[in-house]
């Protein structure tokens, strides 16, 4: 799972998900993305879930970027212990998103293929999404 | 075909609640700069910028601007803002074009054909660059630099020295650059779900020293 290598604190405190994503959201690689509409958590199991329902659709016939990292650590108590006794263990890693921040880009690819493997990859993923393209797709396809 | 864009000079204040009333009247707040004049602080209809932005030319497209009663001048768009979410434009910047002076402007590169290395070797084709710097007279800006890529095979590149050279602009991008290669894509293995690992904490000061020390012996 994605995770990063050296951190400087081992926890973290929650923090806000306030605001929207002023920075990366606009397609930055490919000509297709995958836009979020609302905050909230995404975890490392689900970035994978989504790469490969993505990659597994388009059978090696584009280029996939992901443009989020899960560098937040989320700490769970084991079940049946009393509150108290300090911050549970490390448990999974999350990325926290805004909205309007494109989480996966594409290319290579026809635009249906890429809005389908998309949609696979969003039905893995715990918030709304909406597909992306860049404007003058179509004309460079056309030619 | 050369756009008019009729602006009006914005008024009264010009903090963030103002510009959240000009967009509430369905404009867009925009500032207008350059020819060694001084910036005016304008108001402009969404409609018109989204329709130049979208047209063949883009943001290169040069336009009459009218500001008020003065008289219209030769203007083009050198920056945009959008809402992350809707995508509704926020902002606009503007710059006064002297025709007879040379400029830098970002065009945009486009590859036409199907390259042999997609076609018959199972690659992809990866456009790096989208967008060249290009030095020319206002007048000569081209819509859009077309390159075939019809010969490019496997694991081979296009770069700005390949893009057709002798016009009336001047490459300003480095020679060197990639605009476009075919490549394989290597398929990533599916990672095994395992419990999160620790990752190592970074030390401070003079802890992290010794630790360093032990890491190079």
């Amino acid at each position: 799972m994605l995770m990063p290598k050296k951190v400087k604190f081992r926890k973290q405190q929650k923090g806000k998900m306030r605001g929207k994503a002023w920075r990366g959201s606009t397609l930055s690689f490919g000509d297709y993305g995958l836009k979020v509409m609302e905050c909230g958590y995404i975890t490392d199991r689900q970035i994978e879930a989504s790469r490969i329902a993505m990659t597994r659709f388009i059978k090696r016939g584009g280029k996939v970027w992901l443009r989020l990292f899960p560098d937040k650590p989320i700490t769970k108590k084991p079940a049946e212990v009393r509150m108290g006794s300090g911050k549970g263990a490390l448990d999974h890693w999350v990325a926290v998103v805004r909205p309007g921040k494109i989480l996966f880009e594409m290319e290579g690819v026809a635009p249906e293929i890429a809005k389908e493997a998309m949609r696979l990859a969003s039905n893995k993923l715990p918030l709304k999404t909406t597909f992306v393209q860049r404007h003058d797709v179509k004309v460079v396809a056309a030619k | 075909m050369s756009e008019a864009v009729l602006a009006s000079l914005r008024e009264g204040k010009f903090n963030k609640n103002a510009a959240r009333r000009v967009r509430a009247a369905g404009q867009i707040p925009a500032v207008v700069y350059g020819a060694g004049q001084e910036s005016q602080a304008i108001v402009l209809d969404p409609k018109v910028i989204t329709r130049i932005l979208h047209s063949e030319s883009g943001h290169n497209t040069i336009f009459d601007l009218s500001v008020g009663s003065a008289a219209p001048i030769k203007a083009m768009i050198v920056d945009w803002q959008y809402e992350p979410i809707k995508g509704k434009l926020l902002h606009i910047d503007l710059k006064r074009i002297a025709m007879d002076k040379a400029m830098r402007v970002s065009v945009p590169v486009m590859l036409i054909g199907t390259a042999t290395g997609v076609k018959n070797q199972g690659g992809i084709l990866d456009q790096v660059l989208r967008e060249v710097e290009i030095e020319c007279l206002p007048g000569d800006i081209p819509s859009h630099i077309d390159v075939d890529v019809t010969n490019l095979g496997l694991h081979q590149a296009i770069h700005v020295s390949d893009l057709p050279h002798g016009g009336k602009f001047k490459f300003i991008e480095d020679e060197g650059a990639v605009v476009a290669h075919v490549t394989i894509v290597k398929e990533e293995a599916p990672v095994e779900a395992v419990a999160a690992a620790e990752p190592e904490v970074a030390k401070k000061g003079k802890e992290a020293a010794p630790a360093a020390d032990a890491a190079k012996k």
